[in-house]
């Protein structure tokens, strides 16, 4: 038997646009106590650039702390949008459909949050014009274009432009639904995003043809962005353990495993705030599990690499550095903690099915990983760092501060605000999806059995 | 040859021919009826195959007599076409493993042609025998007590029996797996053939499925086993892998300390299996009467994962090669103009031509992705690709000079095939070849349990106005 119920169009609208069209009693505190913790981190950021980055914890040689583990970590969950939404796509999976959505507006968001920290990162936020202009225009000192972390921000630009127009070609269906179903100044503007959608088999045609196009187009994007992120590592030769070959498919897979579990949290999430127990079902959470379980092996093969060979080498200074990693307190307490919360319990967890369509399960796993995802940034950042120069003159560990520790958290508030915030106006999950996934649903009798089955649309 | 099986398509327009729906109560006795017979064409096949053979074994024996053991020098081709037979055949089996785990009813057609080749897994260890006699010892006989008296290694503390004994238990535990696989999704099928075979064949289907009477229980434990085989054949595989990668190629490179080049090498392994499977359903289809099993859609969707493999490879490589090339460290820019740009440019230029280049070219076009040649097609050039890509990396692991350095100080020279080395490259072709055509007459080529399952869970529905596929999923 197919799971949930058969549910007619008119049911379909009431229950995705409640979000917009009726305000919860929960909304707008939750936003506020959200907007106090921004205002608070602000405040941080603030006084952060009044007296300098000395208030941080970062130092020589630990110049790269907190806020760059941060900006790897938010853009690894931004893997999760095109992951989900073009690939299932193209690969015509149909328990996507609920997903998508939130997947892809969790990049753009993501996104933007982690183009945030290289800004809080520099301590003189109006210092980021020189990676654009030249320092001084009588001298002709331009940026670097060979280093990668000029490549970064062409690469998540591109991909944050990609994304939103990727975002946007699916709302217009769902535009025009709002259209038909608001009065006033909010008719006013859904009528304009919906640039006149009527719903003839021409626009659908060119609306799946630009979904495809888009999808095939965004791949590439995608890949490229964590890639070149790895590679503000993996080209520095200077740090021993970072200058390695398989840290971009890594760092990919890694923010698949990241991004995708996100979804999977803020998918339950979602069920429970909104009640959409109807759409976001259990087999959904169940497909995700499953998925999780390739990708999260996929990835622990690239980290057993990435060590393996780091020791292969046997080179005294890359060995101080797995030393540190593996020895020293507190990394050593990290190292294994990270290992644990990214792999073995939430791989663990997923193995049965039972547990994969609990929800609590679920989320214990979902959040497992990404406490782990995050401290492999850390942990590849930081220890790198310390034994950057085996003669530096200052060998100084890192204890980050109450600044790095308010700033970081504000970028979780951050995220979660602007998922509400768009929730509010516009609908988390596809209707023009659902509808078309339950279009497509039929039974097959096999038997005395009856089979769930769908119609392909090849 | 025309198929005798009556059966049905699906699709109309540029879906003619996707899908077919062959009769459930013809598909056994028409499978064995192909599998015992022995036409003209497969018997020049056989022929062809057994004389590259023995060219094989006479150019082996040559090479043996000649230069012995040694050295590892001489044997960089016989390396390369032994990887090359693995890297095809290693991960063949798993494809059928991967899509039935996907619950893909594509795959059907597929699955038995890619678990026969879990056969050349026990030959892979009878070749694999002349490479650890070539292969150069861990520790330096030379030198003692300095740093330069062990070799950079993946056996740190060089333990017991390291490399050979693990080594060789790699390959029979991998031969074991895939057999037992081969073994366990054949045997619903050898059962139904055992009434009607005779002579041999009868006693070994008899041997292998006297127990199987396919009740409820025996299915459920054969698809569990199925499934848990192929997990452990998976990771196994990788395992395996990587030890060959970074024992014959990587470490006898000095200072070739290179992270991706185990993924890259598995990736590439997938993309071969996976278009050598395509070129044998192409030639089954085409001419060995079997366009009534294999429709185009399984040339269709298995091109997309080809696509896919494609590029995955490409992004692999790009990996390494921007690394090494960015860093500008000398020992790197010159492990990359050895390998890669320098002596054997043209064979990394061609490499890249049909590993990428011509693959890429073809499977992006649909129409092409939707015909059933050209996934084939791309297929050949990602084999050709694959065969180029293992000749240059063994050839010139082979050839370093001396592999204790603690580093490549300079780039050598090229060492290219003589007369002997193609003997031994035909052979090994010729053997594997040989292997899986004797094979197919023991082991039927479709697997007949699942097409027949398949025809229960696909059919051709109406939708408003259009026909359209329909696939039932059971959980």
């Amino acid at each position: 038997m197919q799971e949930g119920r058969v549910l007619s169009t008119r049911e379909v609208n009431r229950d995705l646009l409640r979000s917009i069209l009726d305000t919860p009693r929960w909304f707008w505190p939750v936003v506020t106590v959200l907007g106090l913790i921004l205002l608070i981190a602000a405040i941080a950021v603030g006084i952060m650039v009044n007296r300098g980055l000395g208030v941080t914890g970062l130092n020589r040689p630990v110049a790269w702390g907190f806020f760059i583990t941060n900006f790897v970590f938010w853009i690894g969950i931004s893997h999760a949008g095109v992951m989900l939404s073009a690939i299932l796509r193209l690969a015509k999976a149909e328990w996507r459909r609920p997903a998508t959505r939130a997947a892809e507006v969790l990049t753009l968001f993501s996104l933007m949050t982690a183009m945030v920290m290289p800004i809080v990162h520099t301590g003189r936020p109006w210092r980021i014009l020189y990676w654009v202009f030249p320092y001084d225009f009588a001298r002709g000192i331009w940026p670097n274009i060979r280093t990668p972390l000029v490549w970064d921000p062409s690469a998540i630009l591109t991909y944050l432009t990609s994304s939103t127009l990727f975002v946007a070609i699916a709302l217009i269906p769902d535009f025009a639904v709002l259209r038909d179903h608001t009065t006033g100044i909010a008719h006013r503007v859904y009528s304009v995003l919906a640039m006149g959608w009527e719903g003839n088999a021409r626009q659908w045609k060119l609306q799946i043809v630009a979904g495809v196009l888009l999808s095939a187009l965004i791949l590439p994007v995608f890949v490229s962005v964590h890639s070149i992120v790895s590679w503000d590592f993996g080209m520095a030769v200077a740090v021993k353990s970072w200058h390695s070959t398989v840290f971009a498919p890594y760092f990919v897979v890694g923010a698949v495993h990241s991004g995708v579990s996100a979804v999977a949290f803020a998918l339950i999430l979602l069920r429970w705030c909104y009640g959409w127990q109807d759409y976001i079902r259990h087999e959904h959470i169940d497909a995700l599990g499953r998925l999780l379980i390739v990708v999260a092996t996929g990835w622990f093969y690239f980290l057993v690499m990435e060590i393996l060979f780091g020791m292969y080498g046997r080179e005294a200074d890359e060995l101080m550095v797995r030393q540190t990693q593996f020895t020293y307190w507190p990394y050593n307490f990290w190292f294994i903690l990270f290992v644990i919360t990214t792999y073995f319990i939430p791989v663990a967890l997923w193995l049965s099915r039972a547990w994969r369509r609990n929800l609590w399960i679920m989320s214990i796993a979902c959040i497992s990983v990404n406490v782990g995802m995050w401290l492999e940034r850390f942990l590849i950042i930081v220890p790198g760092l310390i034994n950057k120069q085996l003669f530096t003159f200052v060998w100084a560990d890192y204890r980050p501060s109450i600044f790095e520790y308010i700033i970081i958290g504000s970028t979780f508030a951050l995220v979660t605000m602007l998922m509400l915030l768009f929730s509010r106006v516009f609908p988390l999950v596809p209707l023009y999806d659902v509808k078309e996934g339950d279009v497509l649903k039929t039974q097959v009798q096999i038997g005395r059995r009856t089979v769930p089955a769908t119609f392909r649309e090849d | 040859m025309a198929s005798s099986v009556e059966h049905q398509t699906g699709g109309h327009g540029h879906h003619a021919g996707m899908w077919v729906f062959p009769r459930k109560e013809n598909i056994a006795p028409d499978v064995a009826g192909k599998t015992f017979s022995m036409p003209s064409g497969y018997k020049l096949a056989l022929g062809i195959a057994f004389i590259l053979a023995v060219l094989g074994v006479v150019g082996f024996f040559i090479r043996a007599t000649s230069d012995g053991f040694g050295s590892p020098g001489p044997w960089g081709y016989y390396a390369g076409i032994f990887s090359f037979v693995f890297m095809v055949t290693g991960a063949a089996p798993l494809v059928a493993c991967a899509f039935r785990f996907t619950k893909s009813h594509w795959r059907r057609p597929l699955s038995r042609v890619s678990e026969l080749f879990a056969i050349m897994g026990v030959v892979n260890i009878f070749l694999f025998i002349p490479l650890l006699l070539a292969m150069p010892s861990i520790k330096n006989p030379e030198v003692q007590g300095t740093d330069l008296e062990v070799r950079r290694t993946l056996w740190f503390e060089v333990p017991i029996g390291a490399p050979y004994t693990w080594d060789i238990l790699c390959f029979v535990g991998l031969a074991l797996c895939s057999m037992a696989i081969l073994w366990l999704s054949a045997v619903p099928d050898m059962a139904q053939a055992r009434a009607t075979a005779t002579g041999f064949r009868r006693s070994l289907y008899n041997g292998l499925s006297g127990w199987w009477y396919g009740t409820k229980r025996q299915w459920n434990h054969q698809k569990a086993g199925l499934a848990l085989l192929g997990a452990f054949y998976f990771m196994l595989l990788i395992f395996v892998q990587f030890i060959f990668i970074t024992e014959f190629a990587m470490s006898m490179v000095p200072f070739w300390k290179d992270s991706v080049l185990p993924p890259m090498y598995t990736v590439m392994s997938f993309q071969s299996a996976l278009s050598m499977i395509l070129i044998v359903m192409f030639i089954m289809r085409r001419w060995g009467g079997y366009e009534g099993y294999i429709g185009k859609a399984p040339f269709w969707s298995a091109s997309k994962i080809l696509l896919g493999l494609t590029l995955l490879w490409t992004y692999h490589l790009f990996a390494f090669f921007v690394t090494y090339w960015y860093g500008r460290l000398e020992v790197e820019q010159n492990i990359l103009k050895y390998v890669f740009v320098q002596p054997y440019l043209i064979v990394f230029l061609a490499n890249m031509l049909f590993s990428f280049l011509v693959p890429f070219a073809l499977l992006i076009w649909n129409p092409l992705r939707r015909s059933a040649w050209g996934p084939p097609l791309a297929g050949l050039a990602a084999l050709v690709g694959a065969f180029l890509f293992n000749m240059r990396t063994f050839a010139a692991a082979f050839n370093t000079g001396n592999h204790y350095e603690f580093s490549l100080s300079h780039v050598p020279a090229a060492v290219w095939p003589d007369i002997w080395d193609i003997f031994i490259i035909l052979g090994g072709l010729g053997i594997a070849a040989l292997v899986y055509l004797l094979s197919a007459k023991l082991l039927p080529l479709i697997s007949i349990w699942e097409v027949k399952e398949g025809t229960l869970y696909q059919k051709m529905g109406t939708l408003m106005k259009g026909e359209y596929l329909v696939l039932a999923k059971p959980e």
